[in-house]
Parts: C-alpha cells; sequence; structure tokens
C-alpha cells in the first residue's frame, strides 16, 4: 500500500467535496489511482480530459506511485 | 425642448423659420456633416447611438446654459441618429439674437458642449470594411476661453491654452522599466480582448489606462443582469445592450486616446487567424471552451502572442501561450476540447465576482510584461490559483511531450483549425425554404412525424427520415446537397455532422431549425 497526498482542482474538487484528501492505495500508477478515486467520488470526467501532475511537475499516467507523492489532477475549465 | 435626436434627415429650413423673432437681427446656423475620411481613413458612413433619455435632457438644458449665458432670442439644436452616409447632416444648432455676435457666440456654446457632454457615440464605417467607434469627448471649447461671458474686449487677463485631453502616465512611466520609451511601445501596440466579459472587464480597463494604442474588443453577447456581479464595466442601464459596444464606450471615456474596434459576433474559425494577424498581443478572456481553443489555433497560425485564463466557482488558470515554436499552446496540456457538459459554466457552476476580477487583472498584467518586455520567468507553465485557500501552484509545461508527439502545434493546429472551418459550413442560413430550394438543396426533414404534423413545410418536397434514422437510411440520400431541417437546428446540425463524418460531404444544416424561418417571416 502506498500513500499519497492528493489535490483536486474546479470539477473534481467538487465532486470529491474536497480539496485536498490523503488516501492509502493498493494502485501502482496514477492510471490506477485514478479509476479507483473515480469510482469513489462519482467524478464525471475521463483521464484523457485531464492533466496530472505529480509533486509539482506534470507526469504520464502510467507513472509509478511512490509514498509521500503529491498528486495533482487538472481538467480545464471554460469560466470567464 | 430646444433640443431633440432624430432619427430622420432634418428639415433645417423649418427649424430656421422657427426662430424668427421680431426682435432678432441677426441669426446663425452651424451644420455638422458628415465627411469621408477620418485620421487618414476612408469614411463611407456612420452610426450614431445615443442613450436617448439623458441626451435630450443635456441638450435641453446646454441650449438654455447658451441663451441665458449670451443673452440671445431663442435657440435650437436637433442631433441625428443612426445610420448617415457621407454628406448627411449629423447635427444642426440655429440662434436667433438682436446682434450677431452673440449669436455666433452662443451657437459655437452649443455645439461645443454637445459633443463634449452628451452621451452620444460614433461609429465610423471604413470603406475596408471594417468599423470603429470614435471617441468625440476630448473636445476644444471656445467659452472656457474666454476671460468673460458677454461682452469681455476691454479684458486682457492671463490667457489660458487651448488644452485637449493630455492623458498622464505618469505614475508607470517613472517605473525606470517603463520610461519614455516604454511608454511609446504601448501607445504603438494593437492588443485584442476576446470576451468583455468577468475576465476581460479588468483587463480592458487596465490596458486602456495604461495607453494601449489600440484595442480590439470581440463579444456576441448583449449584456444581461446577472452579469453585473462580477463585470464591472456596465450599469444597470446598460441590460440589453451588445457589451463590445457598451466596453468601447467605457474605453471612450476612460481614456479618450485609445482607438478601440469591436465585432459583435463571437470568434469564429473563418475569421480568427486573419483577425489574430491584425494584433500585437491577444487576450482570450471568454468562458466558451470552443472559443478557447480556437484561440490558441489561431494564436499558433498567425504567431500571435496569446494570455488565456478561465476560471471555475473560486479557483482559476492562467496559461501564456507565446506562439514561439517550440513553446506549449493550449493543446500540448489538453490536445481535444472536451465536451460542453463535462466543463462546467459560470451559469451552471456559478462563480463569486472577484475570482474572474483577479484572472483578468492578471491577463492584463501578462499583457504589459510582454509589450514592456519586463522581466518574466522564460519556463511556460499553467499557473493555478484557489482563491479560497488562497494557494497559487505553477506547474512547468514539457513542451516535447504535448503536440510535439502528434507533429509539433502547427500541425496540430492546422488540422484543428481546417476540421472546424468545415464543421462551420455545415450550418446554413435562410431566409426561407424555397431558396434554399432554388439553391439546389434537396431537403430532408430530420424532425418526428408529430412535429411535422404540427408545423409541416410550406408544402416544399422534402424527405422524410426522423434524425434517429438518417444514419441507417443513408442510402436515400443521394449524392446531390442535402439540407437537414428540424426545429431548432440541434439534431439536423448533428445528424449532418455524422453524414460528413461518413464521406457526405455535401450535407447541410438549417441553422436555427424551423424556429428561424419563423422568427425571419
Amino acid at each position: 500500500m502506498t500513500v499519497v497526498n492528493l489535490q483536486y482542482y474546479a470539477q473534481l474538487r467538487e465532486q470529491a467535496g474536497a480539496s485536498s484528501e490523503q488516501v492509502r492505495t493498493a494502485a501502482t500508477s496514477l492510471q490506477e489511482l485514478y479509476e479507483e478515486l473515480r469510482a469513489r467520488h462519482g467524478f464525471s470526467l475521463g483521464p484523457d480530459t485531464l492533466k496530472v501532475a505529480v509533486n509539482a511537475q506534470f507526469s504520464a499516467w502510467d507513472r509509478p506511485l511512490r509514498d509521500g507523492d503529491t498528486i495533482v489532477f487538472i481538467p480545464p475549465v471554460a469560466g470567464g | 425642448m430646444r433640443f431633440r435626436l432624430s432619427t430622420e434627415a432634418v428639415d433645417t429650413a423649418s427649424l430656421r423659420d422657427g426662430l424668427k423673432h421680431p426682435g432678432s437681427g441677426g441669426f446663425c446656423a452651424f451644420e455638422g456633416w458628415v465627411r469621408d475620411s477620418n485620421e487618414g481613413r476612408d469614411v463611407d458612413g456612420l452610426e450614431y447611438e445615443a442613450y436617448a433619455e439623458l441626451a435630450e435632457t443635456e441638450g435641453d438644458r446646454i441650449v438654455g446654459e447658451a441663451i441665458e449665458r449670451y443673452g440671445v432670442t431663442d435657440a435650437l439644436c436637433v442631433h441625428r441618429i443612426g445610420d448617415l452616409g457621407v454628406g448627411d447632416l449629423a447635427v444642426w444648432v440655429g440662434v436667433s439674437a438682436a446682434h450677431r455676435d452673440e449669436a455666433f457666440r452662443a451657437c459655437r456654446y452649443i455645439i461645443d458642449e454637445i459633443k463634449h457632454r452628451l452621451p452620444i457615440w460614433k461609429k465610423e464605417h471604413y470603406l475596408t470594411g471594417d468599423t470603429q467607434w470614435v471617441a468625440c469627448t476630448h473636445v476644444y471649447r471656445a467659452h472656457e476661453h474666454e476671460h468673460d461671458a458677454g461682452h469681455a474686449h476691454h479684458h486682457h487677463g492671463e490667457r489660458h491654452a487651448a488644452r485637449p485631453f493630455a492623458p498622464d502616465y505618469s505614475r508607470q512611466q517613472v517605473l525606470r522599466e517603463v520610461g519614455e520609451a516604454g511608454q511609446a511601445k504601448l501607445s504603438a501596440s494593437r492588443v485584442l480582448v476576446i470576451g468583455a466579459g468577468g475576465l476581460g472587464c479588468p483587463a480592458i480597463s487596465y490596458l486602456a489606462g495604461a495607453g494601449i494604442g489600440t484595442l480590439g474588443i470581440v463579444d456576441g453577447d448583449r449584456l444581461e443582469a446577472s452579469n453585473l456581479h462580477r463585470q464591472t464595466l456596465y450599469g444597470a442601464r446598460d441590460i440589453g445592450e451588445f457589451k463590445a459596444v457598451l466596453a468601447a464606450r467605457r474605453v471612450a471615456e476612460l481614456n479618450p486616446t485609445v482607438s478601440v474596434q469591436t465585432w459583435t459576433e463571437p470568434l469564429h474559425a473563418g475569421n480568427a487567424v486573419e483577425l489574430f494577424r491584425q494584433f500585437d498581443l491577444v487576450l482570450e478572456c471568454t468562458d466558451d471552451m470552443r472559443s478557447r481553443y480556437l484561440s490558441s489555433d489561431a494564436a499558433v497560425l498567425s504567431g500571435t502572442p496569446l494570455i488565456l485564463a478561465s476560471v471555475y466557482q473560486y479557483e482559476g488558470q492562467l496559461q501564456v501561450v507565446t506562439a514561439r515554436p517550440g513553446e506549449p499552446c493550449l493543446r500540448c496540456l489538453w490536445p481535444h476540447e472536451p465536451a460542453p457538459e463535462a466543463v462546467g459554466s459560470c451559469v451552471l457552476s456559478g462563480v463569486l465576482g472577484p475570482v474572474p476580477g483577479v484572472f483578468g487583472t492578471m491577463q492584463a498584467m501578462e499583457a504589459l510584461k510582454l509589450l514592456l518586455d519586463l522581466p518574466r520567468p522564460r519556463e511556460p507553465v499553467l499557473l493555478l490559483f484557489n482563491l479560497l485557500d488562497v494557494t497559487l501552484t505553477r506547474l512547468p509545461i514539457d513542451a516535447a511531450s504535448g503536440c510535439a508527439v502528434h507533429g509539433g502545434c502547427v500541425a496540430v493546429a492546422s488540422s484543428s483549425m481546417a476540421h472546424a472551418l468545415d464543421e462551420r459550413e455545415i450550418d446554413l442560413v435562410f431566409d426561407n425554404l424555397e431558396q434554399a430550394v432554388l439553391a439546389g438543396y434537396r431537403l430532408v426533414d430530420v424532425r418526428e412525424s408529430e412535429e411535422i404534423a404540427h408545423e409541416p413545410l410550406d408544402g416544399l418536397p422534402s424527405l422524410h427520415i426522423p434524425s434517429s434514422q438518417v444514419m441507417a437510411r443513408v442510402g436515400e440520400l443521394g449524392d446531390g446537397p442535402i439540407l437537414l431541417v428540424c426545429a431548432s437546428g440541434r439534431r439536423s446540425g448533428h445528424a449532418a455532422r455524422l453524414l460528413r463524418a461518413s464521406g457526405l460531404r455535401q450535407a447541410y444544416s438549417l441553422e436555427g431549425g424551423v424556429l428561424s424561418l419563423r422568427v425571419a417571416g
């Protein structure tokens, strides 16, 4: 199990009901982690519409998870 | 009322007759005409727009002041509004008085004050096809330089120099990085703001205040009451008017030295690249995802730097697309435009007014940094700013993992733009369907049977295929041009796009559907 810190933006924050949380996960990649969270929070957006960043750097979805990673999922927004 | 606005040509003879009084020994009139050029540009007409209620009250007051001030017998003034051609009379002032001197001076007073004080705006139409709102506020007023109203012939006190509005940029020019050279750069620059809403309002204000030479404003929307909590350029009395026009007026009030060009339709694939080429820098301030992607593509294709910002509830994003080879665009982050329902909007998700205010202000700041070449981090980033937590996140963008994987930003933008152009020409506008039939289109009614029974297509020959069956019955459609018709244009538009994608190049959709015919007819 890996312990990671999550930050949510825009619709994801709204749907998760929090702007951050810490989770223990069996997921091994960002892709798996997102699917797990999507099932839990009912996120409407698919990973193909999001960018993901780990420790303040954009990252590929197949990146393995490490303890203590800070992970941010970012959808594009359009309000103005 | 001694002042009125007129939508029709002015009968000057009867106005003159109305000023004849036995005690008048002189009559003086001034006529303002539309001329064929302004500041070196060929003009083929113009349009006056007025805040009528206020203009008439204030106009009447001005004429009254002139009568009182100069002791003339009578005076009248008429100002045209609406569309005028070259040579048309735009404003008429007439004064009758016992002696000529008062008549001349009262006439001059009225025309100067009218131009200075009345809420009337002039939009020039140029031979080149574009238009521009022209500020009429910085006028020289002769009476301000009279020593005392009435008879001042013998007084030789200190004379004031004529002073049209002179902007004072000293507070920004004193900055070492700006200076006179920087100010000159700003005066020579042309900046396009797409969207005059929550982001656009502060951006436009700061750019106008800073003395940008030319501001372009694109917005197809009219002001609604629900805009006012965040769109700070406007007031309650502006509701219902085009925001681009309102914003242009506000700029003319704020800094009359700024030239403003307006577009009252949204950016579209047909004009985006050409429009971007006319400007040094573009700010994307709409709340529309399609416009944001179109702007990113147009920036890349025209090589024009673009400052993108958008907000969601209490947070937002900012990205500067420099449009230089090898530097990332919007598609480098999110390659495809997400579906509208997945994105959220101010309407559905809500937004607190200061949030776009902060981001629009940041866009203005980024614009000034680029125009003045101020020190700034060169690394391309996506900036996330949450105003509830007050957390700012800068995420460096790696261009190598973006469009570069699909042939580079230019290749990606070209194919996206070609697709958008293709989609754009699917929707056709007709005033009536006879025109479409005459133009050679075969009509395909994709509504349900009950809808057709309720509102048939005026006995015109048409094929009936409900929208859900269009793809299954593609064989019945033939090879010629077909025009799909539904109630609103949505189902027919969607069906036409599916048909295009399946290879039917001549599938079109009636824009606005049957509803638009009813409105137009």
